[in-house]
């Protein structure tokens, strides 16, 4: 015990400091994830809002798909992604593993199903009467899309803020196709994961306190999100 | 004189079920229409289409003379403002759902909100503006949504059950709203109603529906049963009910309320039905007098005050109502 509280305070004491090699680390995850977050979004939320708002053959199959690849586990996409751009691989001449670039697409791929599944929920659920109330008002169409757009606006962020959720905390993809290459591809997870296994306990500490405020702090936004929508 | 509406053989229906089916309606510009119904009758399908919210399955809709269905109802809709039943107010606050009606035709950010403001103002809402519409009461969300139509000042204003949230105080305003208007003609009103006395009070004209249909009567006094053919009789479960004469088929009678005559004593006269019930209660609306009364079946019947005073009846006394076969409807 007396181990760990002294670990805890040198943890404390290098966050305080603002040891720039913990902020490094701390800023490429973020980083990298804001990305995938940002360009997952840009493609899903579009796509979710109109699968929502058409009638198709196959609806309710593709959102029971979606459902399940909501629970992708990250290192199968990790293993895919090392296949495809592997220097072996279909994409392999592009050089992207080991790069930031090849995390994003992990990332990418891995919330995709959360902020299209999540965006098909909230559009679907939205109260009928919105559309009835702004045709009413003599909205057109275009009109009718931004106003329901801005109806549910609070569950889309909440949406994209469970996706960043996700994507902040895994570890799977970063470690195989970011490599955990000091100064590059380091994120919090995988220098968590490597530096324990190394024995720099300290620094692996004061990340997983940063990693714990980080996911507190969406958790917190989150659930303000969602009492909003409500 | 000048339709608003006219509906020739307009039928509507979701679902392989006919929801309306209407032969012909003629709604009078710069008049106040009722709608009258009870629940479920189509008053608000009926509204939607008058909205250009619904589209009709067949038949033709004409407003203001000129047919619809080649005309854009995006832009049809922007010529009139609707209130709904159990309305919607966006995500925002109240003032912003006033405005946006305002906004949506292009008007700039200050004339819009003056405008909204001057209305909320005017319908004793001015307090409401900045609150967040999701936190009102259902009847301040009502009166907000009149607010939100009526700031449109388009030539036909639609409104779905408006009475039905509203506290009395603010039903009395837009009672007397509902009659200046009527008074000035300025604009084309409709409203549907469940409730008689109000739709006589308040309306030109009265517009009554049953099961998606148009009734031609009020839809008070409505029984069902069926015909005696030959014997000129209509038999509800309770009272044998003289109907003119050579009817053949129907399976529903109405009797307008304003042809019923109530007396203590039983009249002679040729007025062909005449039966006895005690009073169950009297309801007061603008000078016009509701007397409900149970006479094996229930009939309400509309007097003036004046009647009322000189009779001197009350609550719990047994009268006689008297009506021609003249007065009922069948169908």
């Amino acid at each position: 015990m007396e181990y760990f509280t002294k670990v805890f305070i040198v943890a404390v004491k290098s966050i305080l400091v603002f040891d720039h090699e913990v902020y490094f680390v701390v800023f490429t995850s973020l980083k990298i994830s804001f990305a995938s977050v940002i360009i997952a979004s840009m493609f899903c939320v579009p796509l979710g809002l109109l699968i929502s708002s058409r009638k198709f053959k196959g609806k309710v199959f593709l959102q029971s798909i979606l459902n399940t690849l909501m629970a992708l586990p990250t290192v199968v996409v990790g293993l895919l992604l090392y296949g495809i751009l592997g220097r072996n691989g279909p994409l392999g001449g592009f050089g992207l593993l080991y790069t930031s670039t090849a995390m994003i697409i992990g990332q990418c791929i891995l919330i995709a199903p959360v902020v299209l599944n999540l965006v098909v929920v909230a559009a679907s659920s939205a109260d009928p009467r919105i559309k009835l109330a702004s045709m009413a008002l003599g909205a057109d169409r275009y009109q009718r899309g931004i106003i329901f757009v801005g109806e549910i606006r609070f569950a889309l962020m909440a949406a994209i803020v469970m996706a960043f959720g996700r994507a902040i905390g895994e570890v799977g993809i970063a470690m195989m196709v970011g490599g955990n290459i000091e100064g590059y591809t380091r994120t919090m997870t995988t220098a968590i994961a490597l530096e324990t296994s190394k024995g720099d306990f300290e620094f692996a500490m004061a990340l997983g306190i940063l990693l714990l405020l980080i996911a507190f702090t969406v958790n917190f936004f989150l659930q303000r999100l969602q009492q909003f929508s409500k | 004189m000048n339709s608003a509406y006219d509906l020739i053989d307009v039928k509507y229906g979701y679902d392989g079920l006919e929801a309306l089916n209407i032969d012909q309606c003629q709604i009078h510009a710069n008049k106040t229409t009722a709608i009258l119904g009870p629940n479920g009758a189509g008053k608000s399908t009926l509204l939607n289409i008058l909205a250009f919210v619904f589209r009709v399955s067949s038949g033709e809709v004409m407003f203001f003379n000129k047919r619809c269905e080649h005309e854009s109802h995006s832009a049809l809709r922007r010529r009139v403002s609707y209130v709904q039943q159990n309305p919607y107010l966006f995500n925002d606050t109240v003032i912003k759902n006033v405005e946006l009606g305002l906004k949506l035709r292009g008007v700039n950010k200050k004339d819009r909100h003056q405008s909204a403001m001057m209305m909320l103002e005017k319908l004793g809402l001015g307090d409401l503006a900045p609150r967040r519409a999701h936190e009102l009461s259902g009847g301040e969300t009502q009166k907000v949504a009149i607010a939100r139509a009526m700031v449109l000042e388009t030539e036909v204003i639609l409104l779905d059950e408006p009475f039905t949230y509203l506290d009395k105080r603010f039903a009395k305003d837009l009672e007397q709203l509902i009659l200046d208007n009527r008074r000035t003609g300025d604009q084309t009103v409709i409203f549907s109603t469940h409730d008689q006395l109000r739709a006589q009070v308040l309306a030109d004209d009265i517009f009554s529906m049953l099961a998606g249909r148009y009734v031609p009567s009020s839809i008070v006094n409505l029984y069902s049963g069926k015909l005696l053919p030959g014997k000129n009789i209509f038999e509800t479960e309770e009272l044998k009910i003289s109907i003119p004469e050579n009817l053949t088929a129907g399976e529903h009678i109405a009797i307008e309320s304003t042809q019923i005559v109530l007396s203590k004593e039983q009249l002679l006269s040729s007025m062909r039905n005449s039966f006895r019930g005690k009073i169950r209660s009297l309801h007061e609306d603008n000078g016009q007098i509701q007397v409900t009364i149970e006479a094996g079946e229930i009939f309400q019947i509309i007097i003036t005050k004046a009647a009322l005073d000189e009779m001197n009846i009350n609550v719990g006394e047994m009268v006689w109502l008297s009506f021609k076969s003249s007065a009922i409807s069948v169908f």
